[in-house]
C-alpha cells in the first residue's frame, strides 16, 4: 500500500494545506516535557519511534509531491538557495547514494534503484522520473548530484565538512527554512552559523554538540527535534523573503489563531558520509495547525504549558512575541493542569472531528 | 545508511604476498557491503578455539568495492592479537564477523596536495586512498619506508595501485624532512606506520612550520602494555586484573564483558567509560586537556591506571 | 558599541609572532610600521601608502618593506606571491574588518588555513553590510540602521558576520510593521 499523495497543496499566497487524521497523529510533536529549554537532545536515528515519522532514514509523507513542487518554485526564483562549495563534490555523490539507496529500500512502491556497475537507473514514480546516469560523472545528470537528489526529497539539507576539529556548513539545499540564509551562512564554522541562537552558547550546548558530532560514526546516524511557529502553512520562511512574510505575524487574532498559527517542527538527522567524511544534516520540516494540535488532548495541554514558561529570549528569537499571548489565551481554557505522560507520543489513536 | 551490528561475511580468498603478509578477501553473506571511506578500518571478530579477538584492520579496497572488502595482515610472532590465527587457521569459506567500516583517517577536503608516508604494513590505508586521489585528479606523492627485503613486495602492491610512488628501502632512503621540505602551501601529510616513523613525520613537519591541522596520523591499534593494575566494576562489583601486556579493553573482553569499542587506538571515543575512583594515565587522542585533568573518563582501548587500581562505572 | 550576543562576530587578539612559522609576512591596509611584537628579523612588511600620496609611491625605509599604491594592488600582488609560496609561512593582517577578511579569503584560496593567518582590526570600525533580501553590499556603514542602496529597505545591522563575504548581515527592521523604523544610531565609527 503506497502513500496517497496530495497534489493540489500550496504553501504560499492562497494557501491550501491539509493533514489527514493519520497525518496529524504521525506529527513529531517536539515537547516531551511541560517546559522547554535547549539541550543536546540527540538520540540514535534508528528506525522506529514515538510516531511513524521516525520509521525511516528519510521520511516521506502525503505532502511529498507538493513540497517538491514548492521547492522547484523557490529555486526558480532564487537559485542561490542551493549552493555547494567546490571541495564538496565527493559529499554530493555520497548524498545522492544515501538518499537513493534509502528511499528505494524504505519505499519500494514509490522509488527504485538499479545498478549495473557505475551505471545507475533511478525511478521516482510520484514525480514521474526515470533517470539513467553514471555514478561519479556529474555531466550525466540534469544538474549537480546534490541538487538533483534533494529536489526529490522533503525537507532541507546541509553538508558539513569536517576539518580543523570543527564542522563547516559548506553546502546546502535550503528552501523550507526557519529564517536562516544559506547564501549568507555558507562556509561558516559550527559556532558561527549557530551564532544568532540565544542562551544556548553560554550553557555549553554547542560545545558539547560539536564534540559529539565530530565523532559521529558512519552507519550510526543521530536525530533530534527542533521547533518554532509559522503563521500560515508557509514552508519558505527565509530571511530573503522576510519583507513578504513578516507582516503575517501581525495578522493573528483570537478568531483566526487556530487556523493561522502552525507549529513548525524540524526532524533533524545527521549522517556521516563515507567518501567525503562530511556530515549530511537533514532538516525535515513538519507543519501542523493549532486547530489540529487541539485535537490531541495531550499535545494541546502541553503546548499551553510550554508557551507559558518559555524564556522571553527564546520567544523573541523564534519570532513568537507578537502572538504568543493570543495562543496562550486560546489554549488556557482547555488545560486542566492534569499530569501528562512523559514523551511526545499522542496517547490516542483516533481524533475527534476537525 | 543505517547499520546495526556486524556484517556477516565469508572468507572469499587468501593471497600470500610474502612470508609474513597475507591478503584476505571477504564477501558479504548477502547483498553488498556498505560504502567504505578511503582510509576506513573495520573491526574483525575472530573466534578461535580458546579465545576471541577483535582486531582493527584498514581496508585496502576503494569505496566502490562493495562486493568484497580486503585487508592485509602481517603475521606477528609475539602476537597479542589474532594475526597468527588469521594466517594459520583461517580458510576460504570460513565465516567472519566484520564491523561497520569507520573512518578516522579521512582525506583532507581542502588540501591542495597530499603527501602520504607509510612504514611497513602501515601502507594499508593508503591502498584505499590511492584510487580515490587519482580519480579526483588530486596532486599527491606516496613514500613507503620498509626493509630492503620487502621493497619488492610493497613495490608489487603499489604497482597495482599506480601513481607517484617512491619506495625507500633500509639502505638508501630520503629522510622525511627532505620529503617535506619545499612543499607548496596547502599541502597535507598523512602517515601510518610504526610510532617512531609517525613521530618523526610529525616532528619534521612542525619544524618546517607546518600547522598541526595539516598533519594526519593513523593511530589505531597502537595499544601498548605497561604496569599491571586492577579494575573494579562498580555496577557488578567484579574485579579484573589487567596484565602488563594487555590493554584494559582486552582484559574486559577476556572477562566476558561487552565493552563498547570501535578503533581500539584511542581515536574514536566510542569506548570512553566513566571513572569513579583512581588515577588515569591518558593515552588517547580524544579527551580535551580539561577532561584529562578532570579524570572522570578513560579510553579503555589505550589508557591505563597510574594508581594500582581503578573503579569504573561499568 | 553594544554587543548583540551573536557569536559569529569575530574577536581579534593582538598580533604576536608565531614562532612555529618559518617565514613571516605582515600586510596592512595602513601605512604604519608593524607592531613591535612582530618586528623581528626576517619579517616582511607590506603596507599601503596613504591617500595623501596621491598615487606616488614613497620609498620603503627598511629591508623587507614594500609599499603599495592601494589595498587592491596589495591584494593582487599577495595572490601572486602566495601562488608560489611553500609550507611554513605565517601571514599577519592588520586593517579594517572588510580588508582583514578579504585578505583571509585570498590566503585561504591559496591553501593557508586558520592556524597560519592572524588578524587584527585597526582603523575604522565601519562595516560592510550585505542586504539579506537583495544581496547588495553596503560599504562603510557606521550606523545601527542603514537604508539599503540596492532595494531601499531600512536594514538593521545584525552582529551576524560572514567571513566568506567579509560582511555583516542587514535585515529589514520594519518587515513585520512597515514604516516602524527607529532612529539610527552611530555605532561603528
Amino acid at each position: 500500500m503506497g502513500i496517497q499523495f496530495r497534489k493540489d497543496e500550496r504553501f504560499r499566497e492562497n494557501f491550501s494545506y491539509v493533514n489527514s487524521d493519520a497525518g496529524v497523529l504521525r506529527f513529531p510533536f517536539p515537547f516531551g516535557e511541560d517546559r522547554y529549554m535547549y539541550s543536546v537532545n540527540i538520540e540514535p536515528h534508528i528506525p522506529g519511534g514515538p510516531t511513524p515519522a521516525f520509521a525511516h532514514a528519510f521520511d516521506i509523507d502525503e505532502h511529498y509531491i507538493a513540497e517538491c513542487q514548492e521547492r522547484a518554485m523557490v529555486l526558480a526564483d532564487d537559485p542561490g538557495r542551493c549552493q555547494v562549495l567546490p571541495h564538496m563534490m565527493p559529499a554530493q555523490w555520497d548524498t545522492l547514494e544515501l538518499l537513493m539507496e534509502s528511499l528505494a529500500a524504505d519505499y519500494p512502491e514509490h522509488f527504485s534503484l538499479d545498478k549495473d556497475g557505475d551505471t545507475w537507473r533511478w525511478i521516482n514514480r510520484p514525480l514521474g522520473i526515470d533517470q539513467s546516469f553514471v555514478f561519479g560523472r556529474p555531466e550525466t545528470l540534469p544538474c549537480a548530484p546534490f541538487e538533483y537528489i534533494t529536489r526529490q526529497a522533503q525537507g532541507d539539507f546541509t553538508l558539513q565538512d569536517q576539518r580543523d576539529d570543527n564542522l563547516f556548513v559548506d553546502g546546502g539545499m535550503v528552501t523550507t527554512q526557519a529564517d536562516w540564509s544559506l547564501d549568507f551562512d555558507i562556509g561558516m564554522s559550527f559556532h558561527e552559523w549557530h551564532g544568532p541562537v540565544p542562551l544556548a552558547h553560554e550553557t555549553g550546548v554547542f560545545d558539547r554538540a560539536l564534540r559529539f558530532l565530530l565523532r559521529l560514526q558512519y552507519g550510526h546516524p543521530v536525530r533530534r527535534l527542533n521547533w518554532t511557529m509559522t503563521i500560515n502553512p508557509r514552508l519558505d520562511t527565509s530571511p530573503e523573503n522576510y519583507p513578504d512574510w513578516g507582516p503575517d505575524r501581525t495578522t493573528v487574532t483570537p478568531e483566526n489563531v487556530a487556523e493561522k498559527v502552525h507549529l513548525r517542527v524540524e526532524l533533524q538527522t545527521l549522517f556521516r558520509l563515507p567518501r567525503s567524511n562530511a556530515i549530511l544534516f537533514g532538516i525535515r520540516c513538519y507543519l501542523l495547525s493549532l486547530k489540529d494540535i487541539e485535537r490531541v488532548e495531550k499535545w494541546r495541554k502541553r503546548l499551553h504549558r510550554v508557551l507559558t514558561t518559555l524564556p522571553p529570549e527564546l520567544a523573541e528569537y523564534k519570532g513568537l512575541t507578537r502572538y504568543r499571548d493570543t495562543i496562550i489565551a486560546h489554549l488556557a481554557p482547555h488545560d486542566d493542569g492534569a499530569e501528562l505522560s512523559p514523551g511526545i507520543q499522542p496517547d490516542q489513536t483516533v481524533l475527534p472531528p476537525a | 545508511m543505517i547499520l546495526d551490528g556486524t556484517l556477516p561475511a565469508r572468507v572469499a580468498g587468501i593471497d600470500s604476498l610474502s612470508p609474513t603478509l597475507k591478503r584476505f578477501r571477504f564477501e558479504p553473506e548477502r547483498g553488498c557491503f556498505p560504502t567504505a571511506a578511503p582510509g576506513a578500518h573495520v573491526l574483525v571478530t575472530l573466534r578461535g578455539p580458546e579465545r576471541v579477538w577483535k582486531n582493527a584492520y584498514s581496508l585496502v579496497t576503494p569505496p566502490e568495492a562493495r562486493d568484497a572488502y580486503a585487508i592485509i595482515v602481517r603475521r606477528v610472532e609475539e602476537s597479542r592479537g589474532g594475526s597468527h590465527f588469521l594466517h594459520d587457521h583461517l580458510r576460504p569459506g570460513d565465516r567472519v564477523e566484520i564491523g561497520t567500516p569507520a573512518s578516522l583517517f579521512p582525506i583532507a577536503s581542502l588540501a591542495r596536495r597530499h603527501v602520504l608516508i607509510g612504514g611497513g604494513i602501515g601502507l594499508t590505508p593508503f591502498l584505499s586512498f590511492l584510487p580515490v586521489l587519482r580519480e579526483r585528479g588530486a596532486a599527491f606523492e606516496l613514500h613507503q619506508y620498509c626493509t630492503d627485503a620487502e621493497t619488492e613486495t610493497f613495490g608489487r602492491l603499489l604497482a597495482e595501485a599506480g601513481g607517484a610512488v617512491t619506495i625507500h628501502g633500509s639502505t638508501s632512503r630520503r629522510s622525511v624532512a627532505e620529503i617535506l621540505a619545499d612543499q607548496p602551501l596547502g599541502t597535507h601529510v598523512y602517515t601510518c606506520g610504526p610510532e617512531r616513523l609517525m613521530a618523526a613525520v610529525e616532528a619534521a613537519a612542525l619544524d618546517l612550520g607546518w600547522p598541526s591541522h595539516s598533519i594526519h596520523k593513523e593511530s589505531f591499534g597502537g595499544a601498548e602494555g605497561g604496569k599491571p593494575f586492577s579494575v573494579r566494576l562498580a555496577r557488578s562489583g567484579r574485579s579484573i586484573a589487567v596484565s602488563d601486556t594487555q590493554s584494559l579493553l582486552e582484559a574486559l573482553e577476556a572477562a566476558g564483558i561487552e565493552a563498547p569499542c570501535l578503533c581500539r587506538g584511542g581515536a574514536c571515543g566510542v569506548c570512553l567509560t566513566g571513572v569513579i575512583d583512581g588515577e588515569v594515565e591518558h593515552r588517547d587522542h580524544v579527551l580535551t586537556e580539561a577532561e584529562r585533568a578532570d579524570g572522570k573518563l578513560i579510553a579503555t582501548c589505550v589508557s591505563r591506571a597510574r594508581s594500582d587500581a581503578l573503579v569504573l562505572d561499568l | 558599541m553594544t554587543d548583540q550576543g551573536i557569536k559569529s562576530r569575530p574577536i581579534y587578539a593582538t598580533l604576536r609572532r608565531d614562532s612555529s612559522g618559518r617565514r613571516h609576512l605582515y600586510v596592512s591596509a595602513g601605512s604604519g610600521p608593524p607592531p613591535d611584537a612582530l618586528a623581528q628579523d626576517g619579517l616582511e612588511s607590506w603596507t599601503v601608502a596613504p591617500t595623501t600620496c596621491e598615487g606616488t609611491l614613497p620609498r620603503p625605509e627598511g629591508v623587507g618593506e614594500r609599499r603599495f599604491r592601494s589595498t587592491r594592488y596589495l591584494m593582487e600582488t599577495l595572490g601572486r606571491r602566495l601562488a608560489g609560496e611553500r609550507m611554513g609561512l605565517r601571514l599577519y593582517v592588520e586593517g579594517p574588518e572588510d580588508f582583514l577578511w578579504d585578505v583571509y579569503g585570498v590566503a585561504q584560496a591559496h591553501g593557508l588555513g586558520r592556524q597560519e593567518i592572524f588578524l587584527k582590526q585597526s582603523g575604522t570600525l565601519a562595516r560592510r553590510v550585505q542586504c539579506v533580501h537583495c544581496k547588495t553590499f553596503n560599504e562603510g556603514v557606521t550606523t545601527t540602521i542603514v537604508r539599503c542602496a540596492g532595494c531601499g529597505a531600512n536594514l538593521f545591522v545584525r552582529d551576524h558576520f560572514s567571513r566568506r563575504l567579509s560582511a555583516f548581515q542587514g535585515v529589514k527592521i520594519d518587515a513585520e510593521q512597515p514604516g516602524d523604523v527607529p532612529q539610527a544610531e552611530r555605532a561603528y565609527p
